[in-house]
């Protein structure tokens, strides 16, 4: 029924002789939104930057829309255009006003024009309540307002998908809520987003399932209501009971 | 000790009869810059190539950019200067060679001036660029390449504008460096500014005032360079920027 966005085909990585990722498979389906959780170091963070190939990865196979991410043939710029990617420190170019920092790829990558560019930034600022801040500098900005600019950054490529890697753990605890919103925005609109995140009530509210890493590996992939309400493993369970507490 | 100052000796006329003592140490100060600012767009050019190629993913690059950076480091700059001038010309074949040592006076001692001087201070030039690379949040480079950026759109959108920004202070120590180094050339016979004030000492015998002459002007020259060069940070300035660290800036509204 559901065709897949992302699919990982026991995928392992190595630094060095330290082995990060242990053969490690699951999917992101068209439209579906993926929770990836587990203790600091787990690999989440590994896992997601192979989608991209931003980290590359010696056995397995990761499969985006239809194109293999490792393969030879693949032009890893045009795919990796097509996946927006959301950083836990925002990573915004500190030399470029916002709008620029929407333009830049649009321009280079895609071939738009300035004002083609400019007026699809204009519209995704407003989108996420920043379209007062366009002429401003990423400095000048808080932290909240920083990873809205990102995810704009993203979302202006027209993406197939978006990736997250903890997107609020930065921030203080007020402005967390007003980037989850637009994230929560994203997921109901049917955006594919893979999500490394620690904030559980955002996974409840909008994750179609969850997976579990644990020193490398996927220790638990499930539905969300299954996760939650009786995950399998013991390391699922000390971990949930654990982040749950605060 | 006493010394009877004669100032009225910069308007007397000098040993080579084009005019003043003064205007002939300012047309020393005229080489003193030629020099210093042909060598400076070289140290700029090749030292930001191999700067930039030093914190490429590419392992073989970078090596060849090491090799490049130890080799001109390790050797002194007037041993640099004497191999250009001295040396070259007989490692060349034959006929090449004896057109280098036939370029007339002035232009044959100030192109093996001009090429070590430079290639000299690209290596410091290509250190701080490396640097200034590398202290850019590696997260930046991502950003980048996660947009589909190549690698060189990564570098000339994302990664040099940030670095040179960040290095421009110790940019300017290097260009006011390459000023006084400039003084070296006198070795290999171009007479600038140092080369011109130790001329007029033999001739005139008035050494401090020759003396004295070119360390006002060289100090005059160098404050001109840093104010300009403070006018510049300020122009380039990123507003709200504070520094390079990984974390996020808290600006706050
Ligand atoms: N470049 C590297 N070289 C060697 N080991 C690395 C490298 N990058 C990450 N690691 C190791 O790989 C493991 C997984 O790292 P990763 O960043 O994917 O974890 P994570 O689950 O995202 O953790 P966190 O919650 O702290 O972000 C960690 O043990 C880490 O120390
Ligand atoms: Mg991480």
């Amino acid at each position: 029924m559901n065709s897949s966005m992302i699919e990982f085909r026991a995928v392992s990585k190595w630094y060095g002789s330290f082995q990060v990722l242990k053969r490690c498979s699951t999917r992101v389906d068209k439209g579906q939104v993926v929770v990836v959780c587990g203790p600091s170091g787990s690999g989440k963070s590994t896992l997601i930057k192979c989608v991209n190939g931003l980290e590359p990865f010696q056995e397995g196979e990761i499969i985006v829309n239809a194109e293999s991410v490792g393969a030879k043939g693949t032009n890893l710029s045009r795919l990796r255009s097509k996946i927006g990617m959301v950083f836990q420190h925002f990573e915004l170019f500190p030399h470029m006003s916002v709008t620029e920092n929407l333009n830049l790829a649009q321009v280079k990558v895609l071939g738009r024009s300035r004002e083609e560019a400019t007026t699809k930034s204009m519209a995704l600022l407003k989108r996420v309540g920043l379209e007062a801040h366009a002429k401003k500098y990423p400095g000048e900005l808080s932290g909240g307002q920083q990873q809205r600019v990102a995810i704009a950054r993203g979302l202006a490529m027209d993406p197939i998908a978006m990736l997250f890697d903890e997107p609020t753990s930065a921030l203080d605890p007020e402005m967390i809520n007003e980037v989850l919103d637009v994230m929560v925005e994203l997921a109901q609109e049917g955006m594919t987003m893979m999500v490394v995140t620690h904030e559980m009530g955002f996974a409840r509210k909008v994750a179609h399932r969850v997976v579990f890493m644990d020193n490398g590996e996927i220790v638990e992939d499930a539905a969300t209501e299954e996760f939650f309400g009786s995950p399998r493993s013991d390391r699922a369970q000390l971990f949930l009971s654990k982040i749950l507490q605060h | 000790m006493r010394y009877n100052w004669d100032w009225s000796i910069y308007f007397q006329r000098a040993s080579d009869g084009s005019g003043t003592w003064l205007h002939y140490l300012f047309v020393g100060l005229a080489w003193t810059l030629a020099t210093a600012l042909a060598a400076w767009v070289i140290a700029l050019v090749v030292g930001s190539i191999v700067g930039t190629l030093r914190t490429t993913p590419s392992k073989w690059i970078v090596r060849l950019g090491n090799a490049y950076v130890e080799i001109f480091r390790n050797i002194p700059l007037l041993v640099q200067m004497f191999l250009w001038f001295f040396v070259l010309p007989e490692l060349l074949p034959k006929g090449l060679g004896d057109a280098v040592k036939q370029i007339p006076p002035p232009w044959g001692s100030y192109l093996p001036a001009v090429l070590s001087l430079g290639i000299y201070t690209s290596v410091r030039v290509a250190e701080q660029v490396r640097a200034g690379i590398q202290s850019l949040p590696r997260g930046q480079r991502m950003a980048g390449t996660a947009l589909g950026l190549t690698l060189p759109q990564n570098y000339r959108f994302v990664l040099l504008p940030m670095a040179f920004r960040i290095i421009l202070p110790p940019l300017t120590s290097e260009f006011l460096n390459i000023i006084k180094n400039s003084s070296v050339a006198l070795t290999i016979g171009l007479l600038e500014l140092t080369g011109r004030a130790r001329a007029m000492q033999e001739f005139s015998f008035k050494v401090f005032e020759a003396f004295a002459a070119a360390t006002v002007i060289y100090l005059v020259t160098n404050m001109i360079v840093v104010v300009l060069m403070r006018a510049l940070e300020r122009r380039v300035r990123v507003p709200g920027f504070i520094g390079t660290t990984a974390k996020a800036p808290q600006a706050g509204h």
